[in-house]
């Protein structure tokens, strides 16, 4: 007998998938392969690597550019959304797996001890793989599922160093307090599906727009909402959910550590806004003033604790937790449900998160040499202020570029990082929330000490150690990071005339 | 209004006035590396380009249109509604021009001590900002050029300043980005707020200042998030601790430029933004900022007649120099605002000669401890005779170029300011007692062993003097030229102010019938 | 001929900045020379401009020549514009006059100098700004001029820079007058704001008709005084003049005694019609300032050692007489001593430089007396400068002086008491410099040895390029009386000549007490004259009376040390203050906000202890808070 005729397989986008596959396809295809031949020569893991994760983004860039004149759709019976949102996070992701991969290899080519392993560069697929799930996931349990793949490869890319203790301890932090924050996310979730009985984020909208089906319980909701926000809030590491961030940051081979500051901040970033600007916008007055508290404790620890630091991995681990409080303030503007330029808000904070992204991946690319470099001479800390003073004597093309990068970040014109903080600042001004403006404006300031003080040592200091020896990948990976940020700070409009089309996501 | 009259031309000057600066640092750093002779070389030819152009506008310029003259307009971040808009008038005229004279005199004059080449290019990226910010008619490219500035400078105190420098450059960077802060929300704001009056999302001043109509309160809060930035850079008390370690740490041709023409920067931007983008709120604002202008002038004055070094005692001296600008913009007459932008120049002058003499006399003996120096006269005459010329511009003696400018200040905003004018005149006391004393301390007695081998002036540097002491003379002696220039655009932006406010311009001779 | 005034200021001018650039290359005497010669060429001018307008009827003598528009704003106009009348002619006459007399002097009086040639830089400058000065058709062309005496000055006093004496003492010219400057500043603010000129025409004319309010003019006329008793040394401004004879003495002879002081009381008759309509206080005030300095400084002179700062407090004294002149309306009176005084004062300074140099540079006159031999041509013409000053007839100071008490009477019995107390003191102090220098046995010869002075020391006469100014200016002050001789209406000659000028302001006595019996006061001014030389004869010369020197009068009542203690003390002090607040409050809470935000992060880093423990309790109270507040949201719905 014929039981096809009952089971109606859901009917599926292969080509919407495309990325997924690939990357999913690139991580065991590498497994396999890598583990079933003879080890293969220095770079061709990261080789492969970085073409799995390009034709991932080049189909992706093709599927957004289609997007112009397509509306949004979801796929999979509605638990991926497929819109020019997501898809430029998954661009960005895509590019931060290349130059990571980049980096990988160059951090393993350096260190005599051992030429690369091919495990780090499968994790980083998979990892990818669980961004790109939760930058587009339009479904509590799909966005949780792509939390968790994500996060697992990052632990373990986190404790990747075996010769530094370190590194262990801060993949062993990183899973501990991230198995912590999955509960919060899980447990909200459960209660956001006990009142709403919805997980699908347009589900949960129409039920909470609607008087009839309105719960009755809202402060059983209001909870999960609370407690999904814990969740990310530790993903996103916003404040007082932040203090594994430098740890972490600080642990993790310099590589990692720029991973998770770009991919990792774009997934979560991007899947937080997702979920709040879809699913709870009538719940919007009350996680905005929330979402204000938090932005406001982000912006002013972050950039305070960075300038006491005196490790420059630290430092920029908490000057992007001060970013992370930027890119709440655009949150904050996106909150603004009525207003007429709540999109801006949404928009721009993913501009921001892109944008940052790269000049993470340019950051801790610079780190990674120096502290390379450094760790061969052989002081106790590799990534200390003092490994960088006198750089620009014996570097002066990568310091110049380091300092594009670090001013960049200090949000100075002309760069891509004045771009996103003009957006965000703009969504808020025009959302008429000045008071957070400015005090991301001064918060800013002060995180620009650090910035400084980095400079200092590379320019204003008498240089102590030799010439940094540059090979090849990174000096491509520093290139293609400064070039971004030099050409969308002087001509944005590229980036912005998208941002129209950026802010509608599939309902 | 000011935007009916503008002439476009062919050639774009003043982007050429940015590019050019901007090409030559590239050039330096491009032959310094291949040949180390030419990298001075590249730097004196583009910044005499630049400053031959400079000239040529001057020349080129209609002194009977008060409106913007050169203009040049393209598309930039469409998106935004921000677009490259170039533009001169009187008020920004002389700015631009001592601009352009004053950097291939600083290049040509004063040497670094070690990396000419970065030295150089930081320069020359430290021309284009400047230039461009007082030539941009677009309140976002405005705030690009006068942030991109503390880049460069930053990097020239930082760089080539003495041993406090990392302290002054960080400082300067931080207190300017600071006032920044509040600059750009309020550009923002003031753009968005605009929205419906002017029709759509713009920065461009001239239709913000035309069409713009924003309500009282939002006026003055924006116009206070303005002057909040603009304080800071003039700097006015009691923002102004950054200036007198960034003059002193600074090398001779970071203090020059930082007196010469970045401080403008602030009352510029107070004149041309301010006062032109919020005439109701400038009008609220006047008691307060004349308050704060006097205080600085007597304040500044007072501070300086106590300093052991040279440099900070110049620093507190532009400190009370700035405050009568202020005064005077902000009075709102033909007379106090002419001369106060004709002031901005005169200063620039003055003030930049002075650093330069006092960067000799650290050459030769390797401090600007007023203590360590004495009887130089007696050794160094001619060194002296144009440290006293210079000196006497400073203290605003008629012939020279700081009376007209102080003496039209004072006069002009005696009708909208009388009892902080009667204060302010006091200043001028002040001015001759602290320049005259240490003058006296420097110059004067007997000459000591430590100084005996005081060298006199050289060529070269008695020929860059030469330049200082003829503009300070003519423009004392015939201000009419920069008078007439200056005037027909200040009377605009009044008009635009009355046509705006209650307030009327005194008309002087009736107040006594 | 008239048009060609500007040529006046604009020779010595060019004489200074020629000296200016090729002083050097030029060299001595030929500088001197040079010069002098642009001195006497405007002096020349002058007389041309002189009887040009002789030549016209008395109520157009009046002629302005504008340059070109020097500060062109809006409403206000001011052109470089000079002004050609009998009163700036009249000053301009003898600034150039005795100017180049001094210049002649110097040629002699500073041979040898290494600084030979910029001396006579300045002092042409000086010339020059002084002109512009009393010719200026506005305030501010006057301004010009009054800065740049005022600088000339300063270069001049401290011209022996290495001396620490002179350059404080230029310094504090300088300052001081700055003080002044404020006022007359202030004036032309205050004249462009009722006004809306800056011209005299303009003032005086708005002043007259009333078209502006009496309180206006009233604070344009005290305003101007303000600047006058800066340059002028009255009280409370005039401690700078004593200490300016640290400059050379032909500087002391032409500005600080025959021009350059004299500016306040001509700006004040410049004014004269905005001084006459102001309140009455005004012109008392002016009065009174003046009276109280002619006493206040004679009272000095009596008691001082230095030759010159003998006639220093004299000349302060003497402008106090013109002020006091001025204030009791009597302008031409004020002129008319001002001028005589220029003559008699320029030959003394001259002579005391004369003697000065004939004694290698002594100064203390108890380190003179008998030099009438040595020199007599220096002894002769001061003895005629002493009778002049000392208002003995029919010498020129007798005239001038008699006139201005004869007013005063008139005015205010008690001033003209003071002002006869003060004629008094002066013949009796000049009287003593003269027996001290000139007369009684010699006590310089224990001053061989110093100043370089070698073996057997013999003052010695100056050369007859210092002795033919000499000469010109005894004569002058003999005879210059002549120009207003109180007999008749018709010896008036400088009164019809100012008439155009002072005629509104001038005070007319006519049918007073005073004007009937002007020939008492006449008698009663000889006698007073004659009381005071027999009293200092007695005193010095016969030896019948102790010398009354007490050391309150040699230390100028201690006003000057006042003065420096206070500036010394508590100025000092609240400038240190004001420093101090800077570095400490307004900096300090700069670095402060910096170390605020550096210490909050020092404490927040302890929350970073590393454990992970600590860190999931931040995170459970994160979550707690948020938890509250979505919670407590959720039950307000």
């Amino acid at each position: 007998m014929d039981l096809t005729g009952d089971f109606i397989a859901p009917s599926t986008d292969w080509y919407a998938l495309a990325p997924y596959i690939v990357l999913l396809a690139g991580a065991l295809a590498l497994l396999l392969v890598g583990s079933l031949t003879p080890r293969w020569p220095r770079g061709w893991y990261a080789m492969l690597t970085a073409l799995t994760a390009g034709t991932a983004g080049v189909v992706a860039s093709l599927q957004f550019a289609a997007l112009a004149d397509e509306a949004p759709r979801s796929l999979m019976k509605g638990v991926l959304a497929h819109d020019r949102f997501g898809l430029l996070a998954v661009i960005a992701i895509c590019v931060a797996v290349i130059i990571t991969s980049m980096m990988a290899s160059d951090a393993a080519g350096l260190d005599g001890a051992q030429t690369d392993s091919l495990e780090p560069f499968s994790l980083l697929l998979v990892a990818a793989l669980g961004a790109a799930i939760m930058v587009t996931a339009h479904d509590l349990v799909v966005s949780f599922l792509g939390i968790e793949i994500l996060s697992i490869s990052l632990y373990v890319l986190a404790a990747s160093d075996r010769r530094r203790a370190a590194s262990h301890e801060a993949g062993l932090k990183y899973f501990v307090l991230g198995g912590f924050s999955s509960a919060f996310l899980l447990y909200g979730i459960a209660l956001v599906y006990g009142t709403t009985g919805q997980t699908n984020l347009g589900g949960i909208a129409v039920v909470l727009a609607d008087e009839v089906t309105l719960p009755r319980n809202d402060a059983m909701l209001l909870a999960g909402v609370a407690l999904l926000l814990v969740g990310f809030a530790f993903k996103v590491s916003l404040v007082p959910f932040h203090s594994w961030t430098p740890d972490v940051y600080h642990g993790a081979p310099t590589y990692v550590t720029g991973f998770m500051a770009s991919l990792g901040k774009v997934a979560a970033i991007v899947a937080l806004v997702r979920l709040f600007v879809i699913a709870f916008p009538a719940r919007a007055d009350d996680w905005r003033p929330a979402v204000f508290i938090l932005a406001v404790l982000t912006l002013v620890v972050g950039s305070v604790l960075a300038i006491v630091q005196t490790d420059v991995k630290r430092m920029l681990a908490y000057s992007s937790i001060s970013h992370a409080g930027f890119m709440l303030v655009g949150l904050e503007a996106a909150g603004h449900i009525g207003s007429s330029s709540a999109s801006s808000g949404t928009s721009s904070t993913l501009i921001y998160v892109v944008l940052y992204a790269v000049l993470a991946l340019g950051s801790f690319a610079a780190v990674s040499v120096v502290s390379q470099a450094a760790s061969v001479v052989g002081p106790t800390n590799a990534t200390s202020l003092d490994a960088f003073k006198g750089v620009a004597k014996t570097n002066p093309v990568f310091a110049l570029g380091f300092t594009v990068l670090l001013l960049a970040q200090a949000g100075v014109p002309l760069t891509s990082g004045f771009v996103a903080k003009f957006g965000v600042i703009r969504a808020a001004v025009s959302t008429e929330s000045y008071v957070l403006a400015v005090l991301a404006m001064v918060s800013a300031v002060i995180a620009a000490y650090l910035y400084l003080r980095i400079m200092v040592s590379m320019w204003l200091s008498e240089s102590s150690s030799a010439r940094i020896p540059l090979r090849p990948v990174a000096r491509l990976a520093m290139f293609v990071t400064v070039a971004i940020t030099l050409v969308l700070g002087v001509l944005p409009t590229f980036v912005l005339r998208l941002s129209d089309t950026l802010a509608t996501l599939v309902r | 209004m000011l935007a009916a009259s503008s002439s476009t031309i062919a050639f774009p000057v003043l982007t050429s006035l940015v590019a050019v600066p901007l090409v030559g640092a590239a050039l330096v750093i491009f032959f310094g590396r291949i040949r180390q002779e030419w990298t001075k070389l590249t730097a004196l030819l583009t910044s005499v380009t630049t400053g031959a152009i400079s000239l040529w506008v001057l020349q080129a310029f209609d002194s009977s249109d008060a409106g913007f003259q050169f203009v040049s307009q393209h598309e930039w971040i469409t998106a935004w509604g921000i677009s490259w808009h170039l533009g001169i008038d009187g008020i920004s005229l002389f700015l631009v021009v001592l601009t352009g004279v004053l950097f291939p005199l600083v290049i040509a004059g004063v040497d670094p001590h070690h990396d000419e080449r970065p030295y150089l290019a930081w320069l020359l990226v430290l021309e284009a900002g400047v230039m461009g910010s007082f030539i941009s008619l677009d309140l976002f490219l405005f705030f690009v050029f006068f942030e991109i500035v503390l880049v460069p400078m930053y990097f020239l105190i930082g760089g080539w300043g003495y041993d406090q420098r990392v302290y002054a450059a960080t400082k300067f960077f931080l207190f300017t980005m600071t006032g920044s802060a509040f600059l750009l929300v309020g550009i923002v704001a003031t753009a968005l707020l605009s929205r419906e009056s002017v029709g759509s999302v713009t920065f461009d001043v001239v239709a913000l200042a035309e069409n713009g109509a924003l309500n009282v309160t939002q006026g003055r809060w924006l116009f206070v998030a303005f002057a909040i930035a603009f304080a800071v850079k003039v700097p006015l008390f009691p923002v102004h601790t950054w200036l007198p370690d960034a003059h002193t740490q600074a090398p001779t041709a970071g203090s020059v430029i930082l007196a010469g023409v970045l401080l403008k920067m602030g009352t510029y931007g107070l004149l041309r933004f301010g006062v032109y983008l919020f005439p109701e709120a400038s009008v609220w604002a006047r008691p307060a900022l004349y308050t704060l202008a006097v205080i600085g002038i007597i304040y500044g004055a007072i501070a300086a007649t106590m300093q052991t070094d040279l440099k900070r005692l110049v620093a507190y001296s532009s400190v009370a120099h700035l405050g009568f600008i202020v005064l005077g913009t902000f009075a709102l007459t033909d007379q106090a605002v002419t001369g106060g932008v004709m002031q901005m120049v005169n200063h620039g002058v003055s003030t930049s000669a002075l650093f330069l003499l006092v960067g000799m006399i650290y050459e030769r003996r390797h401090t600007r401890q007023i203590a360590e120096l004495r009887g130089l006269q007696q050794v160094a005459p001619v060194f002296a005779g144009f440290f006293m010329i210079v000196m006497l511009s400073s203290i605003g003696l008629p012939g020279l170029n700081g009376f007209v400018g102080e003496f039209l200040i004072l006069i002009g905003s005696f009708d909208t300011a009388r009892w902080w004018v009667i204060v302010a005149t006091t200043g001028v006391i002040l001015a001759a007692l602290y320049l005259l004393w240490a003058y006296q301390r420097v110059f004067h007695g007997e000459v000591d062993d430590a100084n005996r081998g005081f060298a006199d002036l050289r060529l070269r540097e008695g020929a860059l003097l030469l330049v200082f002491v003829a503009i300070i003379g003519f423009t004392g002696v015939y201000p009419k030229p920069m008078l007439s220039r200056i005037e027909p655009s200040v009377n605009a932006l009044i008009e635009h102010v009355e046509s705006r406010t209650d307030y009327q311009r005194p008309a002087q001779g009736e107040a006594g019938k | 001929m008239t048009d060609l005034v500007w040529l006046v200021p604009f020779l010595p001018l060019v004489g200074g900045l020629t000296l200016m650039v090729f002083g050097a290359r030029i060299g001595e005497p030929r500088t001197g020379w040079l010069a002098t010669l642009m001195s006497a060429s405007s002096f020349v001018l002058t007389v041309l401009v002189y009887f040009d307008l002789l030549g016209m009827p008395a109520e157009e003598r009046s002629h302005v020549v504008s340059l070109f528009s020097w500060i062109p704003v809006g409403s206000l106009q001011i052109d470089f514009a000079l002004l050609a009348d009998p009163l700036s002619i009249t000053m301009a006459l003898f600034v150039t006059g005795i100017g180049s007399l001094i210049h002649l002097y110097s040629i002699g009086y500073m041979h040898g100098d290494p600084k030979f040639s910029k001396f006579f830089l300045y002092l042409n400058l000086f010339v020059f700004s002084m002109l512009a000065l009393v010719l200026g058709e506005n305030l501010v062309v006057t301004f010009l001029g009054w800065e740049g005496v005022g600088a000339c000055s300063y270069f001049l006093i401290s011209f022996w820079h290495t001396r620490e004496s002179a350059a404080v003492a230029g310094k504090k010219a300088f300052v001081t007058n700055r003080i002044g400057d404020w006022g007359v500043m202030t004036a032309m603010f205050v004249a462009f704001s009722v006004v809306g000129s800056v011209s005299y025409k303009a003032i005086n004319e708005a002043a007259q008709e009333g078209t502006i309010s009496r309180s206006a003019v009233s604070a344009i006329a005290i305003l101007l005084f303000v600047g006058a008793c800066g340059k002028s040394a009255q009280l409370p401004l005039y401690f700078w003049l004593p200490d300016a004879m640290e400059g050379p003495t032909p500087v002391s002879a032409l500005i600080h005694a025959a021009t350059m002081v004299t500016a306040g009381v001509f700006l004040m008759t410049r004014v004269g019609p905005v001084l006459a309509e102001s309140y009455g206080w005004v012109p008392d005030t002016v009065a009174v300032v003046g009276a109280a300095t002619a006493l206040f400084a004679a009272t000095i002179a009596v008691a001082q050692h230095d030759i010159k700062r003998v006639l220093a407090y004299s000349t302060v004294s003497q402008l106090g007489f013109m002020f006091l002149a001025v204030g009791s309306g009597a302008y031409v009176a004020a002129m008319f001593h001002m001028v005589t005084h220029s003559f008699f004062k320029a030959l003394l300074f001259l002579g005391s430089g004369s003697v000065i140099h004939g004694l290698h540079h002594e100064q203390d006159m108890r380190k003179m007396g008998a030099l009438r031999a040595a020199m007599p041509v220096t002894a002769l013409t001061f003895i005629i400068g002493w009778l002049a000053i000392a208002g003995v007839p029919p010498f020129a100071g007798f005239w001038s002086k008699d006139e201005i008490l004869l007013y005063v009477y008139a005015d205010n019995r008690l001033l003209y008491a003071i002002g006869m107390v003060t004629a008094l003191l002066t013949a009796y102090y000049m009287t003593r410099q003269v027996i001290l220098v000139f007369f009684g046995e010699a006590r310089w010869h224990d001053a061989s040895g110093e100043h370089g002075a070698h073996g057997d020391f013999r003052p010695h006469e100056s050369p007859k390029v210092m002795l033919v100014p000499l000469v010109v200016l005894s004569v002058l002050s003999v005879v210059g009386g002549g120009m207003q001789l109180p007999f008749s209406k018709d010896l008036h000659f400088l009164g019809h000549w100012l008439e155009p000028v002072v005629e509104e302001a001038e005070r007319s006595i006519k049918g007073t007490w005073a004007d009937e019996n002007k020939y008492v006061l006449l008698g009663v001014a000889v006698v007073v004259a004659l009381a005071g030389i027999a009293l200092s004869v007695a005193v010095y010369a016969k030896r019948r009376l102790p010398a009354v020197e007490p050391t309150v009068l040699e230390n100028a009542w201690f006003y000057d040390a006042t003065v420096a203690r206070l500036v010394g003390g508590p100025g000092a002090a609240s400038f240190r203050g004001v420093t101090t607040f800077d570095a400490r409050v307004v900096d300090g809470a700069v670095n402060g906000a910096g170390a605020v935000a550096r210490g909050l992060g020092g404490v927040v880093r302890r929350s970073q202890t590393g454990f992970v423990r600590a860190y999931a309790v931040f995170i459970a109270l994160g979550a707690v808070v948020l938890l509250a507040w979505f919670v407590w949201r959720g039950w307000l719905a």
